[in-house]
């Protein structure tokens, strides 16, 4: 591949005659800059029209030290070593556990239907797998949560609802990607002998891609956990109802108490997730 | 060990092979049960399926849903250009704090590695570990409700990520550029802008779009806790039981993010 600023060198040693260099030749030029500008302008109006005081932002740091010095500090640990809160921890981990577990399952399905290479039906299968790992993935955990909340009603079930259309987003790309990149040989010779669609998914990409999606699976838990532990916030189990109930009783130091749960408890998984994948990834 | 495996037996390797198995076996029991007691406890114990009721009113719930309100669609134009700024604006102060996360964060270029290093990588875990839910409520409480709490809750999420990816690709350079610099008499400065910044620019780039394509979803919801946007209108629709304005708000999240990641689609494209 040459680029303009390629051929220009060139040609500069070719002749020997002093030539001014530029480093994007001039169409290619004002257009960057063009594009440049309209972005500065862009993000300047914006902050005009959603009014933020610039003047404050210098100021915002020390007024964060401030509010979360006085009001955050001193964490109410007694508060999480009570027993209901640590069984709400425990329906945390169950909710992120089955929703990934669920979520993996019909990942694994869409992940292949919505693969070009290997989708069964490239006119019918293909965009309407493709569409529905899409909405997934772009709604927010958060309003799947509150959608299946009003559906449902209060309980961990919306939860774990919420935390698999979340992990079907997540892994039905990540896993759509995998198969996409496979070795279509052997797919190839399984469709040559004859093979359905089922067999050369089974025997010809699964063995392929099973590390892979090991990794992912993982990586799911690991996400849907972290996502796991603000869905209670509208009411879909877990330690989020906890939070909110603190956070709108302006019990700043229960709350802080129940942050610092929630990172711990994130680090603790992001160890066991990395520790996991390691593992698979050298057991291969 | 060419000593152990020359003295091998059929039985040893049988042996190891059971034990394997026995371990495999046990690892498989253990996540079944887990299966079976999460299931227990969340769709056994802790549901009522007596006030869920049958399908018919589950479908009957969920009927309540189709429709679009179109008397919303007028006022939800304001709140989406708001989403979208918050979204941009956020990316962005997320990108200029992340810098110095980067920059300590990453070991070949960390200042003094003892103490900066493990500051950086506890600021990308702490971001990465809070949800945006939370950092929002942080924010909301120290610089009171709008769109600026919202701004700093997703620049504050998104730093982790940046910094964290930004970091293993600044760790991934090729050395000879910095050498030669350095070589030159070129300071710490000027490695950084000359051997290091053009190497990676591309990468960060690509990881910034990719960021700013995951925050407009996140800025959609922010709402929620008081920080604008269209997450706003979603809840007041919701608490109104105005069902299919929830559905028109659901539509226009989804238009957002489609030409959100229409546009990463290209620039990432042009980029490359």
């Amino acid at each position: 591949m040459t680029t303009p600023e390629q051929s220009q060198d060139f040609s500069a040693q070719g002749d020997n005659v002093h030539r001014e260099w530029h480093r994007f030749k001039y169409p290619g030029s004002l257009i960057k800059y063009g594009i440049f500008l309209g972005v500065l302008l862009f993000f300047s109006y914006s902050v005009h029209y959603l009014n933020i005081p610039l003047e404050r932002m210098l100021g915002m740091f020390g007024r964060l030290g401030d509010v979360l010095s006085n009001r955050y500090y001193p964490p109410d640990l007694e508060y999480i070593a009570d027993i209901d809160y640590l069984g709400a921890i425990i329906e945390t981990i169950q909710m992120a556990y089955l929703g990934a577990l669920f979520g993996i399952i019909i990942s694994v399905f869409l992940g292949w239907f919505s693969a070009y290479n290997v989708s069964p039906s490239r006119a019918f299968i293909y965009p309407v797998a493709r569409l529905f790992a899409m909405s997934c993935r772009s709604v927010h955990e958060m309003i799947w949560a509150i959608l299946f909340v009003t559906i449902l009603g209060f309980g961990m079930l919306p939860g774990v609802l919420a935390l698999t259309m979340f992990s079907i987003g997540f892994a039905g790309k990540l896993f759509a990607e995998e198969i996409e990149s496979v070795d279509m040989g052997q797919v190839e010779a399984i469709r040559a002998m004859g093979g359905s669609h089922l067999q050369v998914f089974v025997f010809g990409v699964f063995p392929q891609v099973r590390v892979a999606f090991t990794g992912i699976a993982i990586y799911t838990w690991d996400v849907a956990f972290r996502a796991a532990t603000v869905v209670g916030f509208v009411g879909a189990g877990g330690m989020g109802w906890y939070l909110k109930r603190n956070v709108q009783q302006i019990e700043t130091e229960r709350t802080a108490a129940i942050l610092i749960t929630i990172i711990a408890l994130v680090v603790i998984s992001e160890f066991i997730s990395a520790w996991a994948r390691t593992r698979v990834s050298k057991a291969k | 060990m060419p000593n152990s495996s020359s003295v091998l037996t059929v039985d040893d390797i049988v042996r190891v092979r059971r034990k394997k198995q026995a371990v495999q076996f046990s690892f498989y029991l253990v996540l079944i049960g887990l299966v079976l007691w999460s299931i227990q406890a969340t769709i056994i114990n802790d549901t009522d399926w007596d006030r869920i009721g049958s399908l018919s009113d589950i479908g009957n719930s969920i009927s309540h849903f189709i429709g679009i309100d179109f008397d919303l669609i007028p006022d939800l134009l304001g709140p989406t250009i708001e989403t979208f700024m918050i979204a941009c604006i956020g990316t962005l102060l997320g990108l200029i704090i992340c810098i110095p996360a980067m920059w300590f964060g990453a070991l070949n270029v960390t200042p003094y590695k003892p103490v900066t290093y493990p500051i950086a990588r506890v600021a990308m875990t702490l971001s990465r570990s809070i949800h945006e839910i939370v950092w929002a409520l942080i924010f909301v409480s120290a610089v009171g409700l709008g769109a600026f709490a919202g701004i700093l809750a997703i620049a504050a999420r998104s730093l982790g990520f940046i910094a964290k990816m930004s970091a293993e690709a600044i760790e991934n350079i090729d050395d000879k550029p910095v050498e030669a610099i350095r070589a030159m008499g070129g300071s710490q400065l000027q490695v950084m802008l000359y051997a290091i910044l053009p190497q990676v620019m591309p990468v960060i780039l690509g990881i910034v779009i990719f960021e700013w394509e995951i925050n407009i979803r996140r800025s959609s919801i922010l709402g929620l806790v008081g920080a604008g946007g269209l997450g706003l209108v979603f809840f007041r629709q919701m608490n109104t039981f105005n069902f299919p304005g929830v559905t028109t708000v659901i539509l226009a999240i989804l238009g957002l993010i489609l030409i959100g990641e229409i546009a990463s689609h290209f620039a990432r494209k042009a980029m490359i």
